[in-house]
């Protein structure tokens, strides 16, 4: 599936007629004219997806660590998921992707079977000049189309959406620990570290991958702690992002018009 | 809207018409009431642009699904897509047709609802129609799930809406062989079988969608959505579906609207949430 020669019939023949000025989005009506507004083009709905078995990990009840093979999982799943979206792109010439959602959905298929889904609308400039980032592929972003008419009216580009993530057993407390903390305000250390550690784990791996774009910054950064199916004390902790760069000097940004609305 | 008539709107004037005429009771020209699920604000937009709501509009379709075909199978259901196709288009033109009768040029606010069951496909479609004030025809009667906002939006920048585009496809997806289940149960893999009948779906749904785009002669298909995942009725196969607004530039050159940046100075409502104080 990895080469878009291997893309089902429907595929080319699609991708085809959108190479003909024909182009589908899931952008908003806001969103599609403020890209517009950027002096980009939609070209295409783009997406990949990849349905992935998570391994086995065995886990110490008492012992906080990194679970690596479902790390390891997540990562490469979600990173199927991208790159096959990001081919699509490729293939319609685009010089980036906005608006991408990166989705987790579990069905009925067998309790470590999920699917990971990457969705977005790509899109290409209409001034001819490239956009693509330094590795010469489309830039992602998960900014919207309101928000990245914001980021290029001050100046910076997005290059690529960064991710990292870090699955994490959280040890169980002890009944020694337990008894001694009954009726006491105390801060529970080994919960706290461990948290903090996968944070920390996450939050490097996504600028590690925001510093191999060269980038100057990550925007709109968010951390997620999921459990998915995996219970109560083993979490997933994804941090996302999109990494910036600027590209022009000193930019005057209007100053904004302040409203009060009347309504409510 | 047509790329010959920019007529240069009073927005003032239209609004304060449209003001008196809401105060007035909103009564038709025809005598007639008007039934819209408008909010007043978008009753306004549409008059800024020289259109006005005329009638709540509905168009129904239940089409049967052969027993069945969700059991066993290889490849795409394609009796189960062609229900889909046949209901959503019979549903539609209903819709355009009921449009029609009330006087209107075109259908906003659609909204679309689908719902797959293992015997037969129902779809759902309430809007409301729409016509321009000084009762010119501009072009054919659309059908759009776009709101009276985004279609005001849509047409200050020069564009117009066209109809719905809609794509489906169920695919049967492969089961994996008990040997290769156990092999596979403590690796971490991707599942091909799945990932490729999913694709195939998602591919001839969004072909289709396309391609009934194509057919009204749009440019491009905005604020597409999908829905996509097994079937709850039938594990084993993998439902898309996809619909979105089909558009076309009306106007000689995309209009910029420039957007000035504003900063409200209301305070963020913040909602409280009991379940907060439960630490959830």
């Amino acid at each position: 599936m990895s080469s878009p020669t291997d893309l089902p019939k429907d595929a080319e023949s699609r991708l085809a007629e959108l190479g003909h000025g024909f182009f589908t989005s899931d952008l908003s009506v806001n969103e599609f004219l403020l890209v517009k507004e950027t002096g980009f083009h939609p070209l295409g709905f783009v997406m990949g997806s990849s349905i992935y078995h998570t391994g086995i990990q065995g886990r110490r009840w008492s012992k906080s660590q990194e679970l690596s093979k479902l790390t390891e999982a997540m990562y490469n799943a979600r990173e199927l998921a991208m790159t096959r979206m990001e081919e699509e792109a490729d293939e319609l010439g685009a010089d980036g992707i906005v608006g991408v959602r990166l989705d987790v959905n579990y069905y009925e298929w067998g309790s470590d079977a999920a699917e990971f889904i990457a969705l977005g609308t790509a899109v290409k400039a209409e001034d001819g000049k490239s956009y693509r980032n330094k590795h010469g592929k489309p830039f992602t972003s998960d900014l919207s189309g309101q928000d990245f008419w914001t980021i290029m009216q001050t100046g910076y580009v997005p290059q690529g959406l960064v991710m990292g993530t870090c699955v994490y057993h959280i040890a169980h407390r002890g009944l020694g620990q337990t008894l001694g903390s009954v009726g006491q305000n105390i801060e529970l250390p080994n919960f706290t570290q461990a948290l903090y550690e996968a944070r920390e784990l996450a939050m490097t791996r996504m600028q590690d991958e925001g510093n191999a774009l060269g980038a100057t910054g990550i925007v709109g950064v968010r951390l997620e702690e999921k459990s998915h199916q995996w219970g109560s004390h083993t979490i997933e902790f994804l941090s996302i992002g999109t990494a910036v760069t600027k590209t022009t000097g000193d930019v005057t940004l209007p100053r904004p018009t302040v409203i009060i609305s009347l309504d409510n | 809207m047509s790329a010959d008539t920019p007529l240069p709107i009073d927005v003032r004037t239209e609004m304060r018409s449209a003001a008196a005429w809401l105060a007035d009771g909103g009564s038709a020209p025809s005598g007639r009431a008007v039934t819209s699920d408008l909010t007043i604000d978008e009753a306004l937009l549409l008059h800024s642009i020289g259109w006005e709501p005329v009638e709540l509009v509905f168009g129904v379709s239940v089409t049967s699904v052969p027993v069945g075909v969700w059991t066993w199978g290889r490849g795409e259901i394609s009796t189960a897509s062609d229900a889909h196709n046949l209901a959503v288009h019979t549903a539609a033109e209903r819709l355009g047709r009921e449009c029609a009768k009330a006087g209107g040029h075109g259908v906003v606010g659609v909204q679309v609802s689908v719902e797959v069951t293992p015997h037969h496909v129902d779809v759902h479609l309430v809007g409301t129609a729409v016509r321009p004030v000084d009762g010119k025809k501009p072009g054919q009667t659309f059908v759009s799930d776009l709101s009276a906002r985004d279609f005001v939006l849509l047409s200050n920048a020069g564009w117009s809406p066209l109809g719905l585009s809609f794509g489906a496809s169920f695919i049967y997806a492969p089961r994996r062989d008990a040997a290769t289940a156990i092999r596979q149960s403590s690796q971490n893999i991707e599942l091909t079988n799945l990932t490729e009948a999913l694709y195939s779906a998602r591919e001839s749904a969004m072909e289709r969608m396309q391609a009934s785009g194509l057919a009204m002669a749009a440019q491009g298909v905005v604020g597409v959505r999908i829905t996509e995942g097994p079937m709850r009725f039938a594990r084993h196969v993998i439902g898309f579906t996809v619909w979105g607004t089909a558009v076309r530039l009306v106007a000689d050159n995309h209009v910029y609207l420039k957007p000035d940046m504003v900063l409200p100075l209301d305070d963020a409502v913040v909602q409280f949430e009991a379940q907060s104080l439960r630490g959830r």
